[in-house]
This record gives C-alpha cells, structure tokens and sequence, in this order.
C-alpha cells in the first residue's frame, strides 16, 4: 500500500511543520514517516481540498512534537536502538547527549571523591564571587533611584557650607537648573509615652527633591518658602517609616512629635528611594538663616541642559569667585573653599568611598574562582590521563574524538550544574555574613538573594566548567590516542607528560600569591593604624550616644546631663563618668576660626571646639601637661542669665599642646585668653596632651575645649562611663540604657558602643576588607595545596616504575622523596615569582586601603611567598614520601 | 491473575498493539495511525503512535525490521508472543472486570 503518487510529495507539504518533524524525528525513522506522512496529506487533499490537508499536517506536526522529545529523551536515557535499525545512520544530537550525559553521569557516581573535590571546590568559588557581586550590585551597577542621575554633582567640601554662602548663591549657581544644601540632622521620635526614639533623617533647602528628580508616591515634596524660620514644620518620610506608621494613605496629613514639635507628614517616598543613604528615613526643611556663617552643610545640584558634570571647572571657579567677593576674609586654613573648587559625579560621592573595598573583595572572590577552576582542570587533565588506555581503546573501536571530547564537555557541564546549585546555595546561606563583613554600612541590610543571584551563581559556575574544560579537551584533542595505548604498557617513562598539569598548578599558586599578599598588605597597613596612640584610653571606655531636641532649654539640658552623670556613675563597674558634645575619632566635627590675644600679628587657625563635663580627661585617660583641668572653681554659667549676659565674665578653657605651641609658641600658655568662637572671654587654665580628635590619621590639630556648665551643650551628647576592667566596657551598657530611659525620657539613645569599637571604625574598611581577604587567603592557600599534592601525586605515580627500577639498582629512597619535592618547590617557586609580579601591578587597587606601607611592600611580599612555599613543599611532601617508601619489587611485579 | 509478571497495557499501548495485529503484514507507522484513527474515530499523532512502538519493542511486546520498498525502507512491526501475551491477558482481565455487570441497566442509565 505505497502511495500511489510519489514522484513529488513534499512539494505542496507546508514547510514549517515539515521543518519542526524532520528536527524531531529520529534519523533512522524521518524519510519513511515524511514520505507516509506525504501520501497521506495527498490523499487529504483529493478528499477535502488542499487547505484542510495543510491543517490536518500542521494538527500532526504540533500534537507530535511533546510526543517526539519524549520519544527522543528516551531513546537517549535507556540506550534503547531497535533491532531495524542497527545498520542506519545515528540519531539525534540529543540522543547522543542524553546517552553521554547518562555514562557520565555514571563515571562521576563512580568516582565520589573527584566528584565532591571538584564540585565543593567549584562551588566556594561561585558561591563567593555571586555573593559579593550581589552585594556590590545596588551599590556599582544598578541605576541611582534619581530621575536622570548623571546630572547630579556633589559640591566640593560636602560639611563645611554655611546658609549664608547657599543663600548667596541660590538662584544664581551657574550652570546649574537647580541647587539644595543640606546636612545630617536625625531627630527624636516620641510616639505615645514610649520613650523617644532616634530616626536618622536630614534637614535640607526645599530644593532637593527637584535635584534629584524624585517626588513623593504619596502626598507631595517641599513646597518653597517652608524652609524659612517660622514656617509651618513638615516632614517627608520614607517607605520603610510609613509602613512603621501603618502605611495607610491616611499617614499623610497626620502629625508626629519631632524633637519636641508638632510636624505634620506631607509626604511618602517611594520604596526603593534613598538619599544620601538607605538609613535616612526623614527629610525635613532646614530653616535657613541667610546671616548665619555656620552649619555643615553638603550641596548637591542637578546641572542645566547642554552641561556636563564631568566638565564643570569654569562654572565652578565662577561660582567660588562670586563667594569670594562677600567672603574672601572667612576663606582661610582649612575653610578656604577657593582651593579645589570641583563637581563630583553623585554616585562616586556617594558611594565612592566604598568601591575599592568591594573591588578588592570582588577581585579576591575572582581569584578564587580561578584557582578553583585550575585546580578542578587539573583533577580532569589527571582523570583524562589516568583514562589513557580506556580512551585509546574506545578510539580504536570507532569512538571519534569529537564524541570523547563531547563527554568530556558533558561531565564538565554536570560538574558545573552540581556546583552552581550547590554555590548558590551557599550564595544564599553566607549572603547577609559576608555584608555584614564588608565596609557598606546601611547598604548591608538593603542587599538581598534573589533569582537573579541564582542564576549569577549558575552562569558563573557554566562559564567556569567551560573555561575549565578547555585544558583536558585541548589535551585530547592534540594527544595521539593511539600512542598512548601502545605505551600504556610499557608503564609511566614518558617524563614529557603532565606540561599542561604543572601550568595550571603555577598558575594556582601565581594567583594564590596575589590573594595572600593582598591579604599581607592589608594584615601590615592595619596593624600600622592600631599602632598608632589615638591619646585616648580605648580599652575601659562604654559610651552612650544620646541626643535631645535642639528646641530643649540650655539650662534643662545641662541640668539633664548633670543628672544623668550623677546617676551613671552609681552603676556599681563604673570608674567615672563624664560627657562630651563629640568624642575622638570621630571626624572633624565644629571649628571655629580662632587667635591668641596679643598676638595681633597672628591670622587665624582653624580650631577644633569641644564641650565637656569636668571629668571628661580623667574618664578619657587624657593626660594633663600643664596647669589644671576643669574643676569647682570653673563656675556654671548656664544656669544664670545674668552671668551670661555678663560680657566680663569668662569660660575657662584646656587646650591641648597643638594649640598651645602654634599660639603660644615659647611662651607659657596659662592664663592666656583666645579670642573667636563663643562671645564669652576664654581664659586657658590647663594644656592636655592631644588626641586624634578627628581621624586616626590626622597630624594633631588645635583644640580647645569648653565646659558645658558655660558655653551650653549642643542637641548630640555622649556619655563616657570608664570602668575598671575592659570586659566590664560593654556590659554596662545595657544598665546605662535604662537609666538614661528613666532620667531623661525626652533624650533619645542614638546608640550604645565602647571606645574600642569606635577605635575600629576609625581604623576603617581596611579592618574589615582585611578580616575578608585573610580568610580568603586562607582558602586559596588549601585550594592551592589540594592543586600541588594532586599534581605531585599524579607526576609520582607517573614515574613510579622508573623510580621503582632505580631503587631496586640502589638508589636511596630518601633521594626519590628529595627529587619529587623539588619538583614540587619549583612549580611553588614560579607560580610566586609570577604572583609577585602579578601583585606589583594590582596592588593598585588596595592602595586607598593602605596607611604606611607602599603597595610593594618586601616584607608582605616574603611572608605570602613564605607561606606558599611551605604548604607547597608539605603538599609535596605527602606523595613524595609514599613514593620514596614503595617497595620496588611489588611496583615491578605489578607492570 | 496467571502470571504475576504481567503489567497491564496502557490504552493506548492496547489500541496500537491491537492495531498492528488488524494491519497484518503491513503494519507500519502511518498505517498503524491510521488504522486506529478509522476505527476509534478520534486523531491520533504520528509522534504518539512511533514512541508507543518503539516503547513497545523496548518491552518485547513488539519486534520490528526493515523491508524495501519502491520509497524509503520502511520499519515493519509484529506482535511478539509476550505481546500477544499481555493483548490476551489484558482483553481476559477486562472481560473479568466487566463479569456481571448488568449492560444493559447500563445503556438505560446513559439514556440510550
């Protein structure tokens, strides 16, 4: 029953559906179905016309399709071929793959402890390297939440403008659409009788919205004119706060209690918003106060059409020229904006300062992943190798190399699924650890695991195996099969053999050495910043960060301090107490531009100012140089109007010796007033020794410091408890929590820490990118290990046979062990010469990360290289000696 | 239940096997097709019946080889003895399943 009409069947068969059987039928089966398939549609069309056999073709084609993948999928899985076809041409691509995929599989189960090595190893790396990229990701990659944000510049000098130089300028900054200053300002939150909470917010011009291109999802931005004094207060919050207030739209007109006032809600933003970073959750208007030539304040501005923020020199030095004419006289030291005047893109200022950190972390991750991947290339190359007759004996039957090096590809890519999945996993597990180790503050909590990481962690792992598969495929390809099957016999005096295995272990150890030198330079340039004495005592310090409403009485607030350190200082563990506007290590905080009294010769000197209590340099461990600290004598001024209008009543002052010589230079400074600053006279009645009052790194500055029982505190104050023994620090903290909860409601606990956990934040990222990459220098060091006594191992069991016959003639075995660790510190000498120059040329990247060591440091340099040779050497060691203590006559018989 | 080895037919494991006793000794893929479209009345995909074939060789149930023709060789199938087997054991089974079933209260209560 052949069709009758055969000569032209396929001519009038739709093409699509024929494409779609002829890629799913199998080879032996196609020509036979396409030609039924034919005659059947011809005798469709004599029966009902042409159009209805076109439908009937594509009704089959379609309901075939899941049928025939299945049918392929199967063929592949059980190996079945039927008995007709035995003598036809081979199946589908697919089927090949399936069978292969199938016999791999069946290898690696074979072979459990290859399988996991290679896997595990595969898998730290791409779990790593997924991991930091996510976390890097909203912070490097992804956009900023602002409208356009490449047109957004930050002003030079963010913290130190004043409202008077804004209020100058605003309207009138050339080059620019529109331009808001503003500064860090978190508030107190009181909600019912809880006691006060902190939420981090900033206080700005009503611009800032309109700057960066943002506006409300509910209710609406800054209105002009609510940044005056007088003004009605308003606030708008973030999307996390106003889901912490119900998250209804009702939010938005209601009233919340900040720092003591009444400020009604007018706007919501939307979830994913944040400026200048994701901990603010509050902006409100800053009343500015054109005279006033104070505040620290950041301007951020969005550029006119047709600027660039790149290229904004001339509209800058125009803009610093047009302050000078009204300020020329405050421009001096320090405060001298006519410097450096410079626009800088708004990504890089605001998250610039955490890029080489998480560069070198990435880098790091990278490396790992690389060093993994040599070392699983190695274990394939080895298992290539050890395969040598198999392989030869399978081409001998007809397997062509292309098939070997298909399964080769297959068992690589099986690897790398395990891996990826596996990587991801960890990925997701060791996620919220590693942001919290990496220097990223607030964004740590923003970073999260999603799919996308997921399916980073399996391209990641893909793209490795294939990188990975390349070495042992090349090796395949390139060797001759059939050589190796005459010389499988003959036992291992090929000594040419295993070239590419000792590349890939240098390569490991070059990139091992990169790592591990990173990690030395990190591990020196931080013990370098702990060495330096900040002047104050760091060990027995708890602090308490508090901070009250800046509308609170400066008598209330003194009085309030008084109370609370009369209380504090009850606390059974605590030494003494006392409290300070700012504490050491903390950044530059407030300066006034000051002069020595009689010395009208002298311009002025930027002074740091800081508000203490009396106790404050016994509590801090401060020592005293010359005259006396703050004691009865020095009356409190605040709590009497009278004294303080009293224009000749005076504040004593300590200075520190910085202030002392640059003021009083050969003279005795006691006694002595300085003028600026506070309106009071400022008689100097003590000289301490100086402190690191703004950063760990900064030479000494001229400081002087006030008592808060004169001057008035500020809204910020914290507290210093010292107490008797270290471990004592942090324990009582949670005791003066609660006091300052019970004496003083209306002051809200910003936060509770010890002087040495300020220590470290000052010491910087590099603590924290140091603690990361030792750890990871750590694992490349095994990593590396695993690499050398796998490729030692297989060079030894190489030439077993001929060391065999050696020692048999009488050679010492102690001589074998010498020989193959040789050839194992020569491989570990190499790859570290060329990590070493590897390291010279990137350690670029650590440079901002590093204080007092150059980025080729020697002693860094002979440390890692150190370290590598000796886990080299005892990698080698292990194969060696097994080697060395094998009995010739059993290896002889065994051939 | 004789042979405990003995594993029911899919449906349509039974109509393709039934089917190729019906084609004799012309029991190709297409034909089978279409034999079962003819008398079941319901379309059935070439994709289908090929996989259930060879499913069925897989199993023994089938056997199959090539014969020329004036086209392409064409794979032949036959029922093997365990296929005609299972066919028996299958159709003895139903007809037990069926064993006293009233047939017709049962095209009462389809409303035939």
């Amino acid at each position: 029953m052949h069709p009758p009409d055969h000569d032209e069947p396929h001519r009038w068969l739709p093409a699509l559906p024929l494409a779609l059987l002829r890629l799913l039928l199998p080879r032996p089966e196609r020509d036979e179905v396409i030609a039924d398939l034919a005659a059947e549609f011809a005798q469709h069309a004599a029966a009902g016309g042409r159009a209805a056999a076109r439908r009937w073709v594509w009704r089959q084609a379609l309901a075939s399709a899941p049928a025939l993948l299945g049918w392929n999928w199967w063929r592949g899985w059980s190996g079945f071929e039927p008995r007709a076809n035995a003598y036809r041409p081979g199946g589908l691509m697919l089927k090949h793959w399936m069978a292969d995929a199938r016999y791999t599989a069946r290898r690696l189960r074979a072979r459990p402890v290859y399988t996991l090595v290679a896997v595990l190893t595969l898998a730290l790396g791409v779990g790593g390297t997924a991991a930091v990229f996510g976390i890097a990701r909203p912070l490097m990659f992804e956009p900023l939440p602002y409208a356009h944000a490449s047109e957004v510049g930050m002003f030079w000098m963010p913290g130190w403008w004043y409202e008077a130089e804004f209020s100058e300028m605003r309207g009138r900054f050339s080059g620019f659409r529109n331009v808001a200053a503003y500064r860090p300002a978190d508030v107190t939150m009181r909600q019912g009788n809880s006691p006060a909470r902190l939420v981090p917010g900033i206080a700005t011009s009503v611009e800032l919205f309109d700057v960066l291109g943002a506006r409300p999802f509910l209710g609406r931005g800054f209105h002009a004119g609510e940044d005056v004094r007088g003004a009605a207060p308003v606030a708008v919050i973030s999307y996390g706060l106003w889901q912490e207030l119900g998250g209804t739209p009702a939010v938005v007109g209601t009233r919340l209690i900040l720092d003591g006032t009444p400020t009604t809600v007018v706007g919501v933003m939307p979830r994913g918003f944040w400026f200048p970073d994701p901990s603010v959750r509050i902006w409100r208007p800053q009343p500015i106060n054109p005279q006033r030539m104070n505040g620290s304040f950041t301007l951020v501005g969005r550029v006119a059409p047709g600027h660039d923020v790149r290229h904004m020199d001339a509209e800058m030095h125009r803009i610093v020229q047009t302050l000078a004419v009204r300020f020329a006289s405050d421009y001096f030291g320090d405060a001298d904006k006519r410097r450096a005047p410079a626009l800088t893109p708004l990504r890089d200022a605001l998250v610039g300062s955490m890029r080489p950190a998480l560069m070198a972390t990435l880098a790091a991750m990278g490396l790992i992943l690389l060093i993994a991947c040599a070392n699983v290339a190695a274990l394939m190359l080895g298992q290539v190798e050890g395969r040598a007759s198999e392989l030869a004996v399978r081409s001998a039957l007809g397997a062509n190399r292309r098939r070997l090096v298909q399964q080769l590809v297959i068992e690589a890519l099986l690897l790398g699924l395990g891996a990826g999945l596996l990587g991801a996993a960890l990925a997701a597990a060791g996620f919220h650890l590693l942001a919290g180790a990496l220097p990223i503050g607030a964004w740590a909590e923003r970073a999260a695991f999603d799919w996308q990481l997921f399916a980073a962690a399996l391209g990641i792992a893909l793209v490795a195996v294939l990188l990975v598969v390349l070495v042992p495929a090349m090796s395949l390809w390139r060797g001759d099969l059939r050589i190796a099957l005459s010389g499988a016999r003959t036992g291992g005096i090929q000594g040419r053999g295993g070239r590419l295995e000792r590349g890939l272990v240098v390569a490991e150890v070059a990139l091992a050495m990169l790592i591990a030198s990173g990690a030395a330079l990190l591990v020196r340039s931080v013990s370098n910043l702990y060495a330096i004495d900040p002047g104050v005592d760091t060990q027995h310090i708890a602090v308490v960060d508090l901070l009250s409403s800046p509308t609170m009485h400066d008598a209330d607030r003194a009085r309030v301090v008084r109370s609370l350190l009369a209380e504090l200082g009850s606390i059974p563990s605590v030494r003494s107490v006392a409290a300070t506007a700012k504490l050491p290590l903390r950044g530059a905080g407030d300066s006034f531009g000051m002069r020595a009294e009689g010395h009208p010769e002298m311009s002025q000197v930027i002074t740091y100012f800081r508000i203490v209590s009396p106790g404050y340099f016994k509590t801090m461990g401060i020592a005293l140089r010359q005259g006396r600290a703050f004691d009865v004598s020095d009356p409190p001024m605040i709590f009497d109007s009278a004294a303080q209008a009293d224009s000749t009543r005076e504040a004593s002052i300590v200075v520190n010796e910085t202030l002392a010589r640059t003021f009083f230079p050969g003279e005795n400074p006691i006694g002595r007033h300085l003028l600026g600053g506070f309106d009071q006279r400022q008689r100097i009645v003590g000289v301490v020794s100086n402190v690191a009052e703004a950063g760990l790194t900064d030479a000494p500055a001229p400081t002087a410091y006030y008592l808060g029982d004169q001057v008035g505190w500020e809204s910020g104050v914290s507290l210093v408890l010292r107490t008797a023994r270290p471990q004592d620090a942090s324990g009582v903290l949670d005791a003066a929590r609660r006091i300052v909860q019970r004496v003083a409601p209306d002051m809200a606990v910003q936060q509770t820490t010890t002087m040495a956990r300020v220590f470290d934040t000052a010491v910087g990222p590099a603590r924290q990118v140091m603690s990361l990459l030792t750890v990871l220098s750590a694992l490349a060091l095994v990593l590396g290990a695993v690499g050398i006594y796998g490729v030692i191992s297989h060079f030894a069991a190489r030439r077993q046979r001929d060391w065999a016959i050696r020692v048999a003639l009488g050679l010492p075995g102690s001589r074998v062990v010498r020989h193959i660790v040789g050839q194992g510190a020569a491989l570990v000498g190499v790859g570290v010469v060329l990590g070493a120059i590897g390291t010279a040329v990137l350690a670029r990247l650590l440079a901002s990360l590093l204080f007092g060591v150059s980025a080729i440091d020697p002693l860094a340099f002979a440390a890692a290289s150190g370290a590598l040779l000796v886990i080299g050497v005892i990698a080698a060691f292990v194969p060696a000696w097994r080697a060395g203590s094998v009995d010739p006559a059993l290896v002889l018989r065994e051939q | 239940m004789t042979d405990t080895r003995f594993a029911p037919l899919g449906v349509l494991e039974e109509q393709v096997l039934v089917a190729v006793l019906r084609t004799r000794n012309d029991s190709y893929g297409m034909r089978v097709r279409r034999e079962i479209e003819h008398v079941t009345g319901r379309d059935l995909s070439i994709g289908a019946v090929y996989a259930t074939l060879d499913r069925l060789e897989a199993k023994g149930l089938v056997t199959s080889g090539r014969v020329a023709g004036d086209g392409p060789s064409r794979r032949l199938f036959r029922v093997s003895p365990a296929g005609a087997q299972a066919l028996a054991e299958t159709r003895a089974m139903r007809e037990r399943l069926w064993h006293g079933v009233d047939v017709r209260g049962l095209l009462a209560l389809a409303g035939r």
